[in-house]
């Protein structure tokens, strides 16, 4: 499981730091565009990374004034590097980010 | 023996139904073991129509010693402050209890209809609907902010949505047995001894609060309701899992977030689709953080937090 995870989470790297334009904006500010995000999500293959990253916005590196991080994100689990979202549910980097950051 | 009338106006009833699961001690207890006189209640009360009306005037004439006066449910004043969409025993509810406090040793006021107003007086509000004492936070209500029963207390607000059973009989043991100036209240005269901690107080998440780990669905048994699901229990006072509903569980405990009820303005949310039972934020960050937390140390403390979480803060350690 961990070696899977490691090669899940190094194809991520690799498309990030290939180029791969996510959708960084809009930053959902209420609910509602957080559930929209959700949605959007939900209806997508598992499996189809490339669009997960893109619909989340990704980036692999901290974003904003505040600098946030995946580390300090609500849905991220230090110990497996993951993000616990239901509906990403992917191994991440502490220092990436993605617009469905909740603290 | 201590005189106790039980009163109900725009009410769903949810507060009598507590009051007769109580354990601790029982309803049935208030009656053999404290020496309390339940001269009426909705759901126990034997007398109707005329029988009903001699009673009621005979506690407002004097003739009669109403020691404690119970109102459950908001004071209706619809439609344009008549009162009449509740009338009881042939006039406006509001009625009675204007003449009723008038002539109670103590005044108890219990649920968040009966306190604050509840879901009723939520805006637009069209019964008119105050509590005894507030109008959500704001301080007078239908009896005003100068009142105190004969023995110089305000109404005594025991909120919830329903309030807890052992809530309810402790507090009217406690006025019956002569121990009423020993109450403590608080802002919103709610008796310090269940609303001074927070529903977070006891709660089994706390270690997931601590370790910034959250839950992500309902009836999840590990994860803290906090972050994503809306609970409140880190900004609401009450005692809920400290005196356990049932004596074994909470809404936490039941991987059900806290709905503040016990706080003025219960329910909190609009109502839309999406606000309810979860989270608001802004730009990520919660909008109503634990009480006394900035947004600053809020951050510095979640990555700290996060750092240092053990591995098994993200097990669901529930099972065995």
């Amino acid at each position: 499981m961990a070696s899977e995870n490691g090669a899940v989470l190094k194809s991520i790297a690799d498309m990030l730091a290939n180029g791969l334009k996510t959708e960084v904006e809009p930053f959902p500010e209420t609910d509602k565009e957080f559930a929209e995000i959700l949605l959007q999500l939900r209806q997508l293959d598992p499996k189809d990374l490339e669009s997960k990253l893109v619909i989340g916005g990704f980036l692999d590196h901290p974003y904003g004034p505040d600098r946030q991080r995946c580390l300090e994100c609500m849905y991220y689990l230090v110990h497996r590097r993951w993000c616990d979202l239901p509906e990403l549910s992917v191994p991440v980097d502490p220092d990436w980010w993605c617009r469905l950051w909740r603290i | 023996m201590a005189n106790l009338l039980w009163l109900q106006g725009g009410a769903c009833s949810g507060n009598t139904m507590s009051f007769l699961n109580a354990e601790e001690p029982s309803a049935c207890d208030l009656v053999t073991d404290f020496g309390i006189n339940i001269l009426w209640h909705p759901s126990l009360g034997l007398e109707l129509g005329e029988n009903l009306q001699k009673l009621l005037n005979a506690l407002t004439s004097g003739q009669m010693p109403l020691d404690i006066f119970v109102f459950e449910g908001t004071v209706v004043n619809a439609p344009k402050g008549t009162g009449e969409w509740n009338r009881f025993a042939g006039r406006p509810m509001k009625d009675w209890v204007s003449d009723l406090a008038k002539v109670a040793s103590y005044t108890v006021a219990i649920g968040d209809c009966a306190t604050w107003g509840g879901i009723p007086a939520t805006a637009p509000n069209p019964s008119e609907s105050q509590g005894l004492q507030f109008l959500k936070r704001q301080h007078g209500g239908y009896l005003g902010a100068a009142y105190k029963s004969k023995a110089g207390l305000p109404v005594i607000n025991v909120p919830g949505c329903p309030a807890h059973p052992d809530w309810i009989t402790q507090i009217v043991v406690a006025v019956a047995t002569g121990r009423g100036a020993d109450l403590s209240l608080d802002e919103f005269q709610r008796p310090k001894t269940f609303f001074t901690s927070f529903t977070q107080t006891g709660c089994t998440r706390n270690m997931h609060f601590a370790y910034k780990v959250s839950a992500t669905e309902y009836g999840q048994r590990k994860g803290c309701l906090f972050y994503d699901l809306g609970c409140r229990g880190p900004m609401t006072h009450s005692p809920c899992n400290r005196i356990l509903w049932n004596r074994q569980s909470s809404k936490t405990r039941a991987g059900m977030p806290c709905m503040g009820c016990t706080e003025p303005e219960f329910p909190f949310f609009d109502l839309a689709p999406g606000t309810v039972f979860k989270t608001q934020t802004l730009m990520g960050v919660p909008k109503d953080l634990p009480q006394g937390v900035d947004k600053s140390g809020y951050i510095k403390l979640t990555a700290a937090a996060k750092a240092a979480s053990p591995a098994w803060a993200e097990n669901d350690i529930f099972v065995v």
